[in-house]
């Protein structure tokens, strides 16, 4: 058998390796954001001071751009109102899934819930450019309010999932309990279920917040200038010839970092969700 | 319940149809739109396109390579952090890290480092006194390093769900294999993998339904190129309908992808089953 010791730095030189890997491009993407111009083209500087001197410059102008602004209003409206309709009109479904039945024809409440996630596992492409057209009859392409009626959709699934899931861990028996005690139905989902179900509201809408801040394919084809993302303003700049490395990385940092201390803080009510789908 | 179905009915449903009924059309944007039916024609010109069969190999490739290496990576990574040595939640928060990075940055932070001159990795390979790669200008192997973004970005994924599923096995199993003096490989062998099947298989469909609609960190790391060599379906779609603005066309191919990806996870589901592999259809 190999020694404990042998073992325990193996282990050790592959998980610090793998940080490397995992840390490198982050580091790469947050020094670029405050080289200058010389400093990206001169060669490959690792080492701030050392190597190269930091400037905030790339960050005095993207602040003062006009474009990154409204990108970055664009992205934290849409994202945040999308989740939010998500989650409400997710729980509303969640609930009605986990507590009443429903028939239409052979047609039941496992049914509706496989429907409705299988939704998701279409790939967005299939209805992107029927959206496209859609959107362009209402006259809503490139508008704020035709990407989030969107994003709804997209993120509806995934809500109606970890609801459901959630829904279903509270015991029906304390509902049963105000009943009899003569609470009506909204009480009871206002003043027992919903209070209860706090922590997977937060993070159903969390989430659903992620996947509208990060999604690409659907703000690429609906939007172009007035209700641009982030990452759509990302992919212009970088399209442009020669494109300033240090400015979009310092955008980059202001589109990365709203989701990873999101994701950070969500992180533990996902691994619960992860194991209570498995067992 | 019926805000949901409402949503769900508008914009996913009817444009599912809608798309249907694109394929079979003749779509004008020019001087407003008019939309005319036009029979099989484009699924005639789909099936004689090699840039649409160029696509499909493309994501073949791209989801079986990537899934099985995030997969391999994944158990990996999650078994060495199984043991509790110091420093083990610290490893676990860094590796979650790339999940929650938005794949388009994902995709530009990569373009940086395999960047031919400037880039960190061919700094190391000359500092090595290596010869350097043309990462991505090369098309027989760009998209081997599209597939590396991916696993850099996904694995991350993997390792949570199995760690998840780790966390699910009994100590009590393996104290017993350890009395009766199994080795730390049949203990992994015997015991954890087994018992790790189900999640496993959940894992690797939700990863695999994911890559096959791959384009959003392609898109700024080659936009499909050199040539096609890397092009995806999506890509593909995207391009001719959304900025060729041949949307019927575009339709077609997205349809068409659909149809194939369909059919494929379907059989999987088949063969899962008969394995009689069936805890995946409580999960």
């Amino acid at each position: 058998m190999v020694p404990r010791k042998v073992r325990l730095t193996l282990t050790y030189i592959i998980l610090i390796f793998w940080s490397v890997m995992v840390l490198l491009p982050i580091y790469w993407l947050f020094t670029t954001s405050f080289k200058t111009r010389g400093a990206v083209i001169g060669g490959t500087k690792y080492l701030p001071w050392a190597q190269f001197k930091p400037t905030i410059q790339p960050w005095i102008n993207i602040i003062e751009e006009e474009t990154l602004v409204l990108s970055l209003t664009n992205t934290a409206v849409i994202a945040s109102i999308s989740a939010f309709l998500a989650l409400l009109f997710g729980t509303m479904a969640a609930y009605g899934l986990s507590r009443y039945k429903f028939h239409f024809g052979f047609f039941q409440n496992r049914d509706i819930m496989i429907w409705i996630i299988s939704q998701r596992m279409m790939p967005p492409i299939v209805t992107a450019i029927a959206l496209f057209i859609m959107l362009k009859w209402f006259s809503l392409l490139d508008t704020r309010i035709g990407l989030i009626m969107v994003y709804v959709a997209f993120n509806l699934p995934i809500a109606v999932w970890l609801m459901e899931n959630f829904f279903s861990q509270i015991p029906e028996t304390l509902e049963e309990a105000a009943r009899i005690d003569g609470a009506s139905r909204l009480q009871i989902f206002g003043r027992i279920v919903l209070p209860l179900a706090m922590p997977g509201l937060v993070a159903t809408f969390f989430l659903c917040f992620v996947f509208g801040w990060n999604q690409f394919l659907f703000a690429l084809t609906l939007t172009w200038r007035n209700a641009r993302t982030l990452p759509v303003l990302i992919a212009a700049q970088h399209a442009q010839a020669g494109p300033q490395w240090w400015r979009i990385s310092a955008m980059t940092v202001v589109t990365i970092v709203p989701p990873i201390i999101i994701s950070t803080y969500v992180r533990e009510y996902l691994v619960k969700g992860v194991v209570a789908t498995n067992k | 319940m019926a805000p949901a179905v409402i949503v769900l009915l508008v914009f996913t449903v009817f444009p599912f149809f809608f798309t249907i009924f694109l394929s079979f059309s003749n779509v004008n944007l020019v001087g407003g739109l008019s939309i005319n039916f036009d029979g099989i024609q484009n699924w005639v010109r789909l099936l004689h396109d090699g840039r649409f069969w160029n696509s499909i190999s493309n994501i073949a490739l791209f989801v079986s390579l990537g899934v099985v290496l995030e997969y391999i990576l994944g158990l990996s990574l999650a078994m060495l952090l199984r043991q509790k040595i110091p420093g083990r939640e610290v490893f676990r928060v860094l590796f979650l890290m790339p999940i929650s990075i938005t794949p388009l940055a994902v995709g530009y932070m990569f373009r940086m480092l395999y960047h031919p001159s400037r880039g960190v990795f061919n700094n190391i390979l000359s500092s090595l006194g290596l010869p350097t790669i043309n990462f991505l200008g090369d098309p027989d192997l760009a998209m081997f390093f599209v597939i590396a973004t991916d696993v850099w970005h996904w694995t991350p994924l993997i390792f949570l769900l199995l760690t998840a599923g780790l966390q699910g096995i009994p100590d009590s199993y393996l104290e017993a294999a350890q009395i009766d003096g199994a080795n730390s490989w049949q203990r992994f062998r015997y015991i954890i993998f087994p018992q790790l099947i189900p999640t496993s298989i959940a894992a690797i469909l939700l990863r695999s339904i994911e890559a096959s609609k791959f384009m959003d960190k392609l898109y700024i790391l080659t936009g499909g190129g050199p040539g096609i060599s890397t092009e995806t379906p999506t890509l593909f779609a995207y391009l001719s309908g959304l900025n060729n603005f041949d949307l019927a066309y575009g339709a077609t191919i997205a349809m068409a992808f659909f149809v194939l990806v369909l059919v494929f996870f379907i059989l999987t589901f088949l063969v899962i089953t008969w394995f009689g592999l069936t805890q995946l259809g409580r999960a």
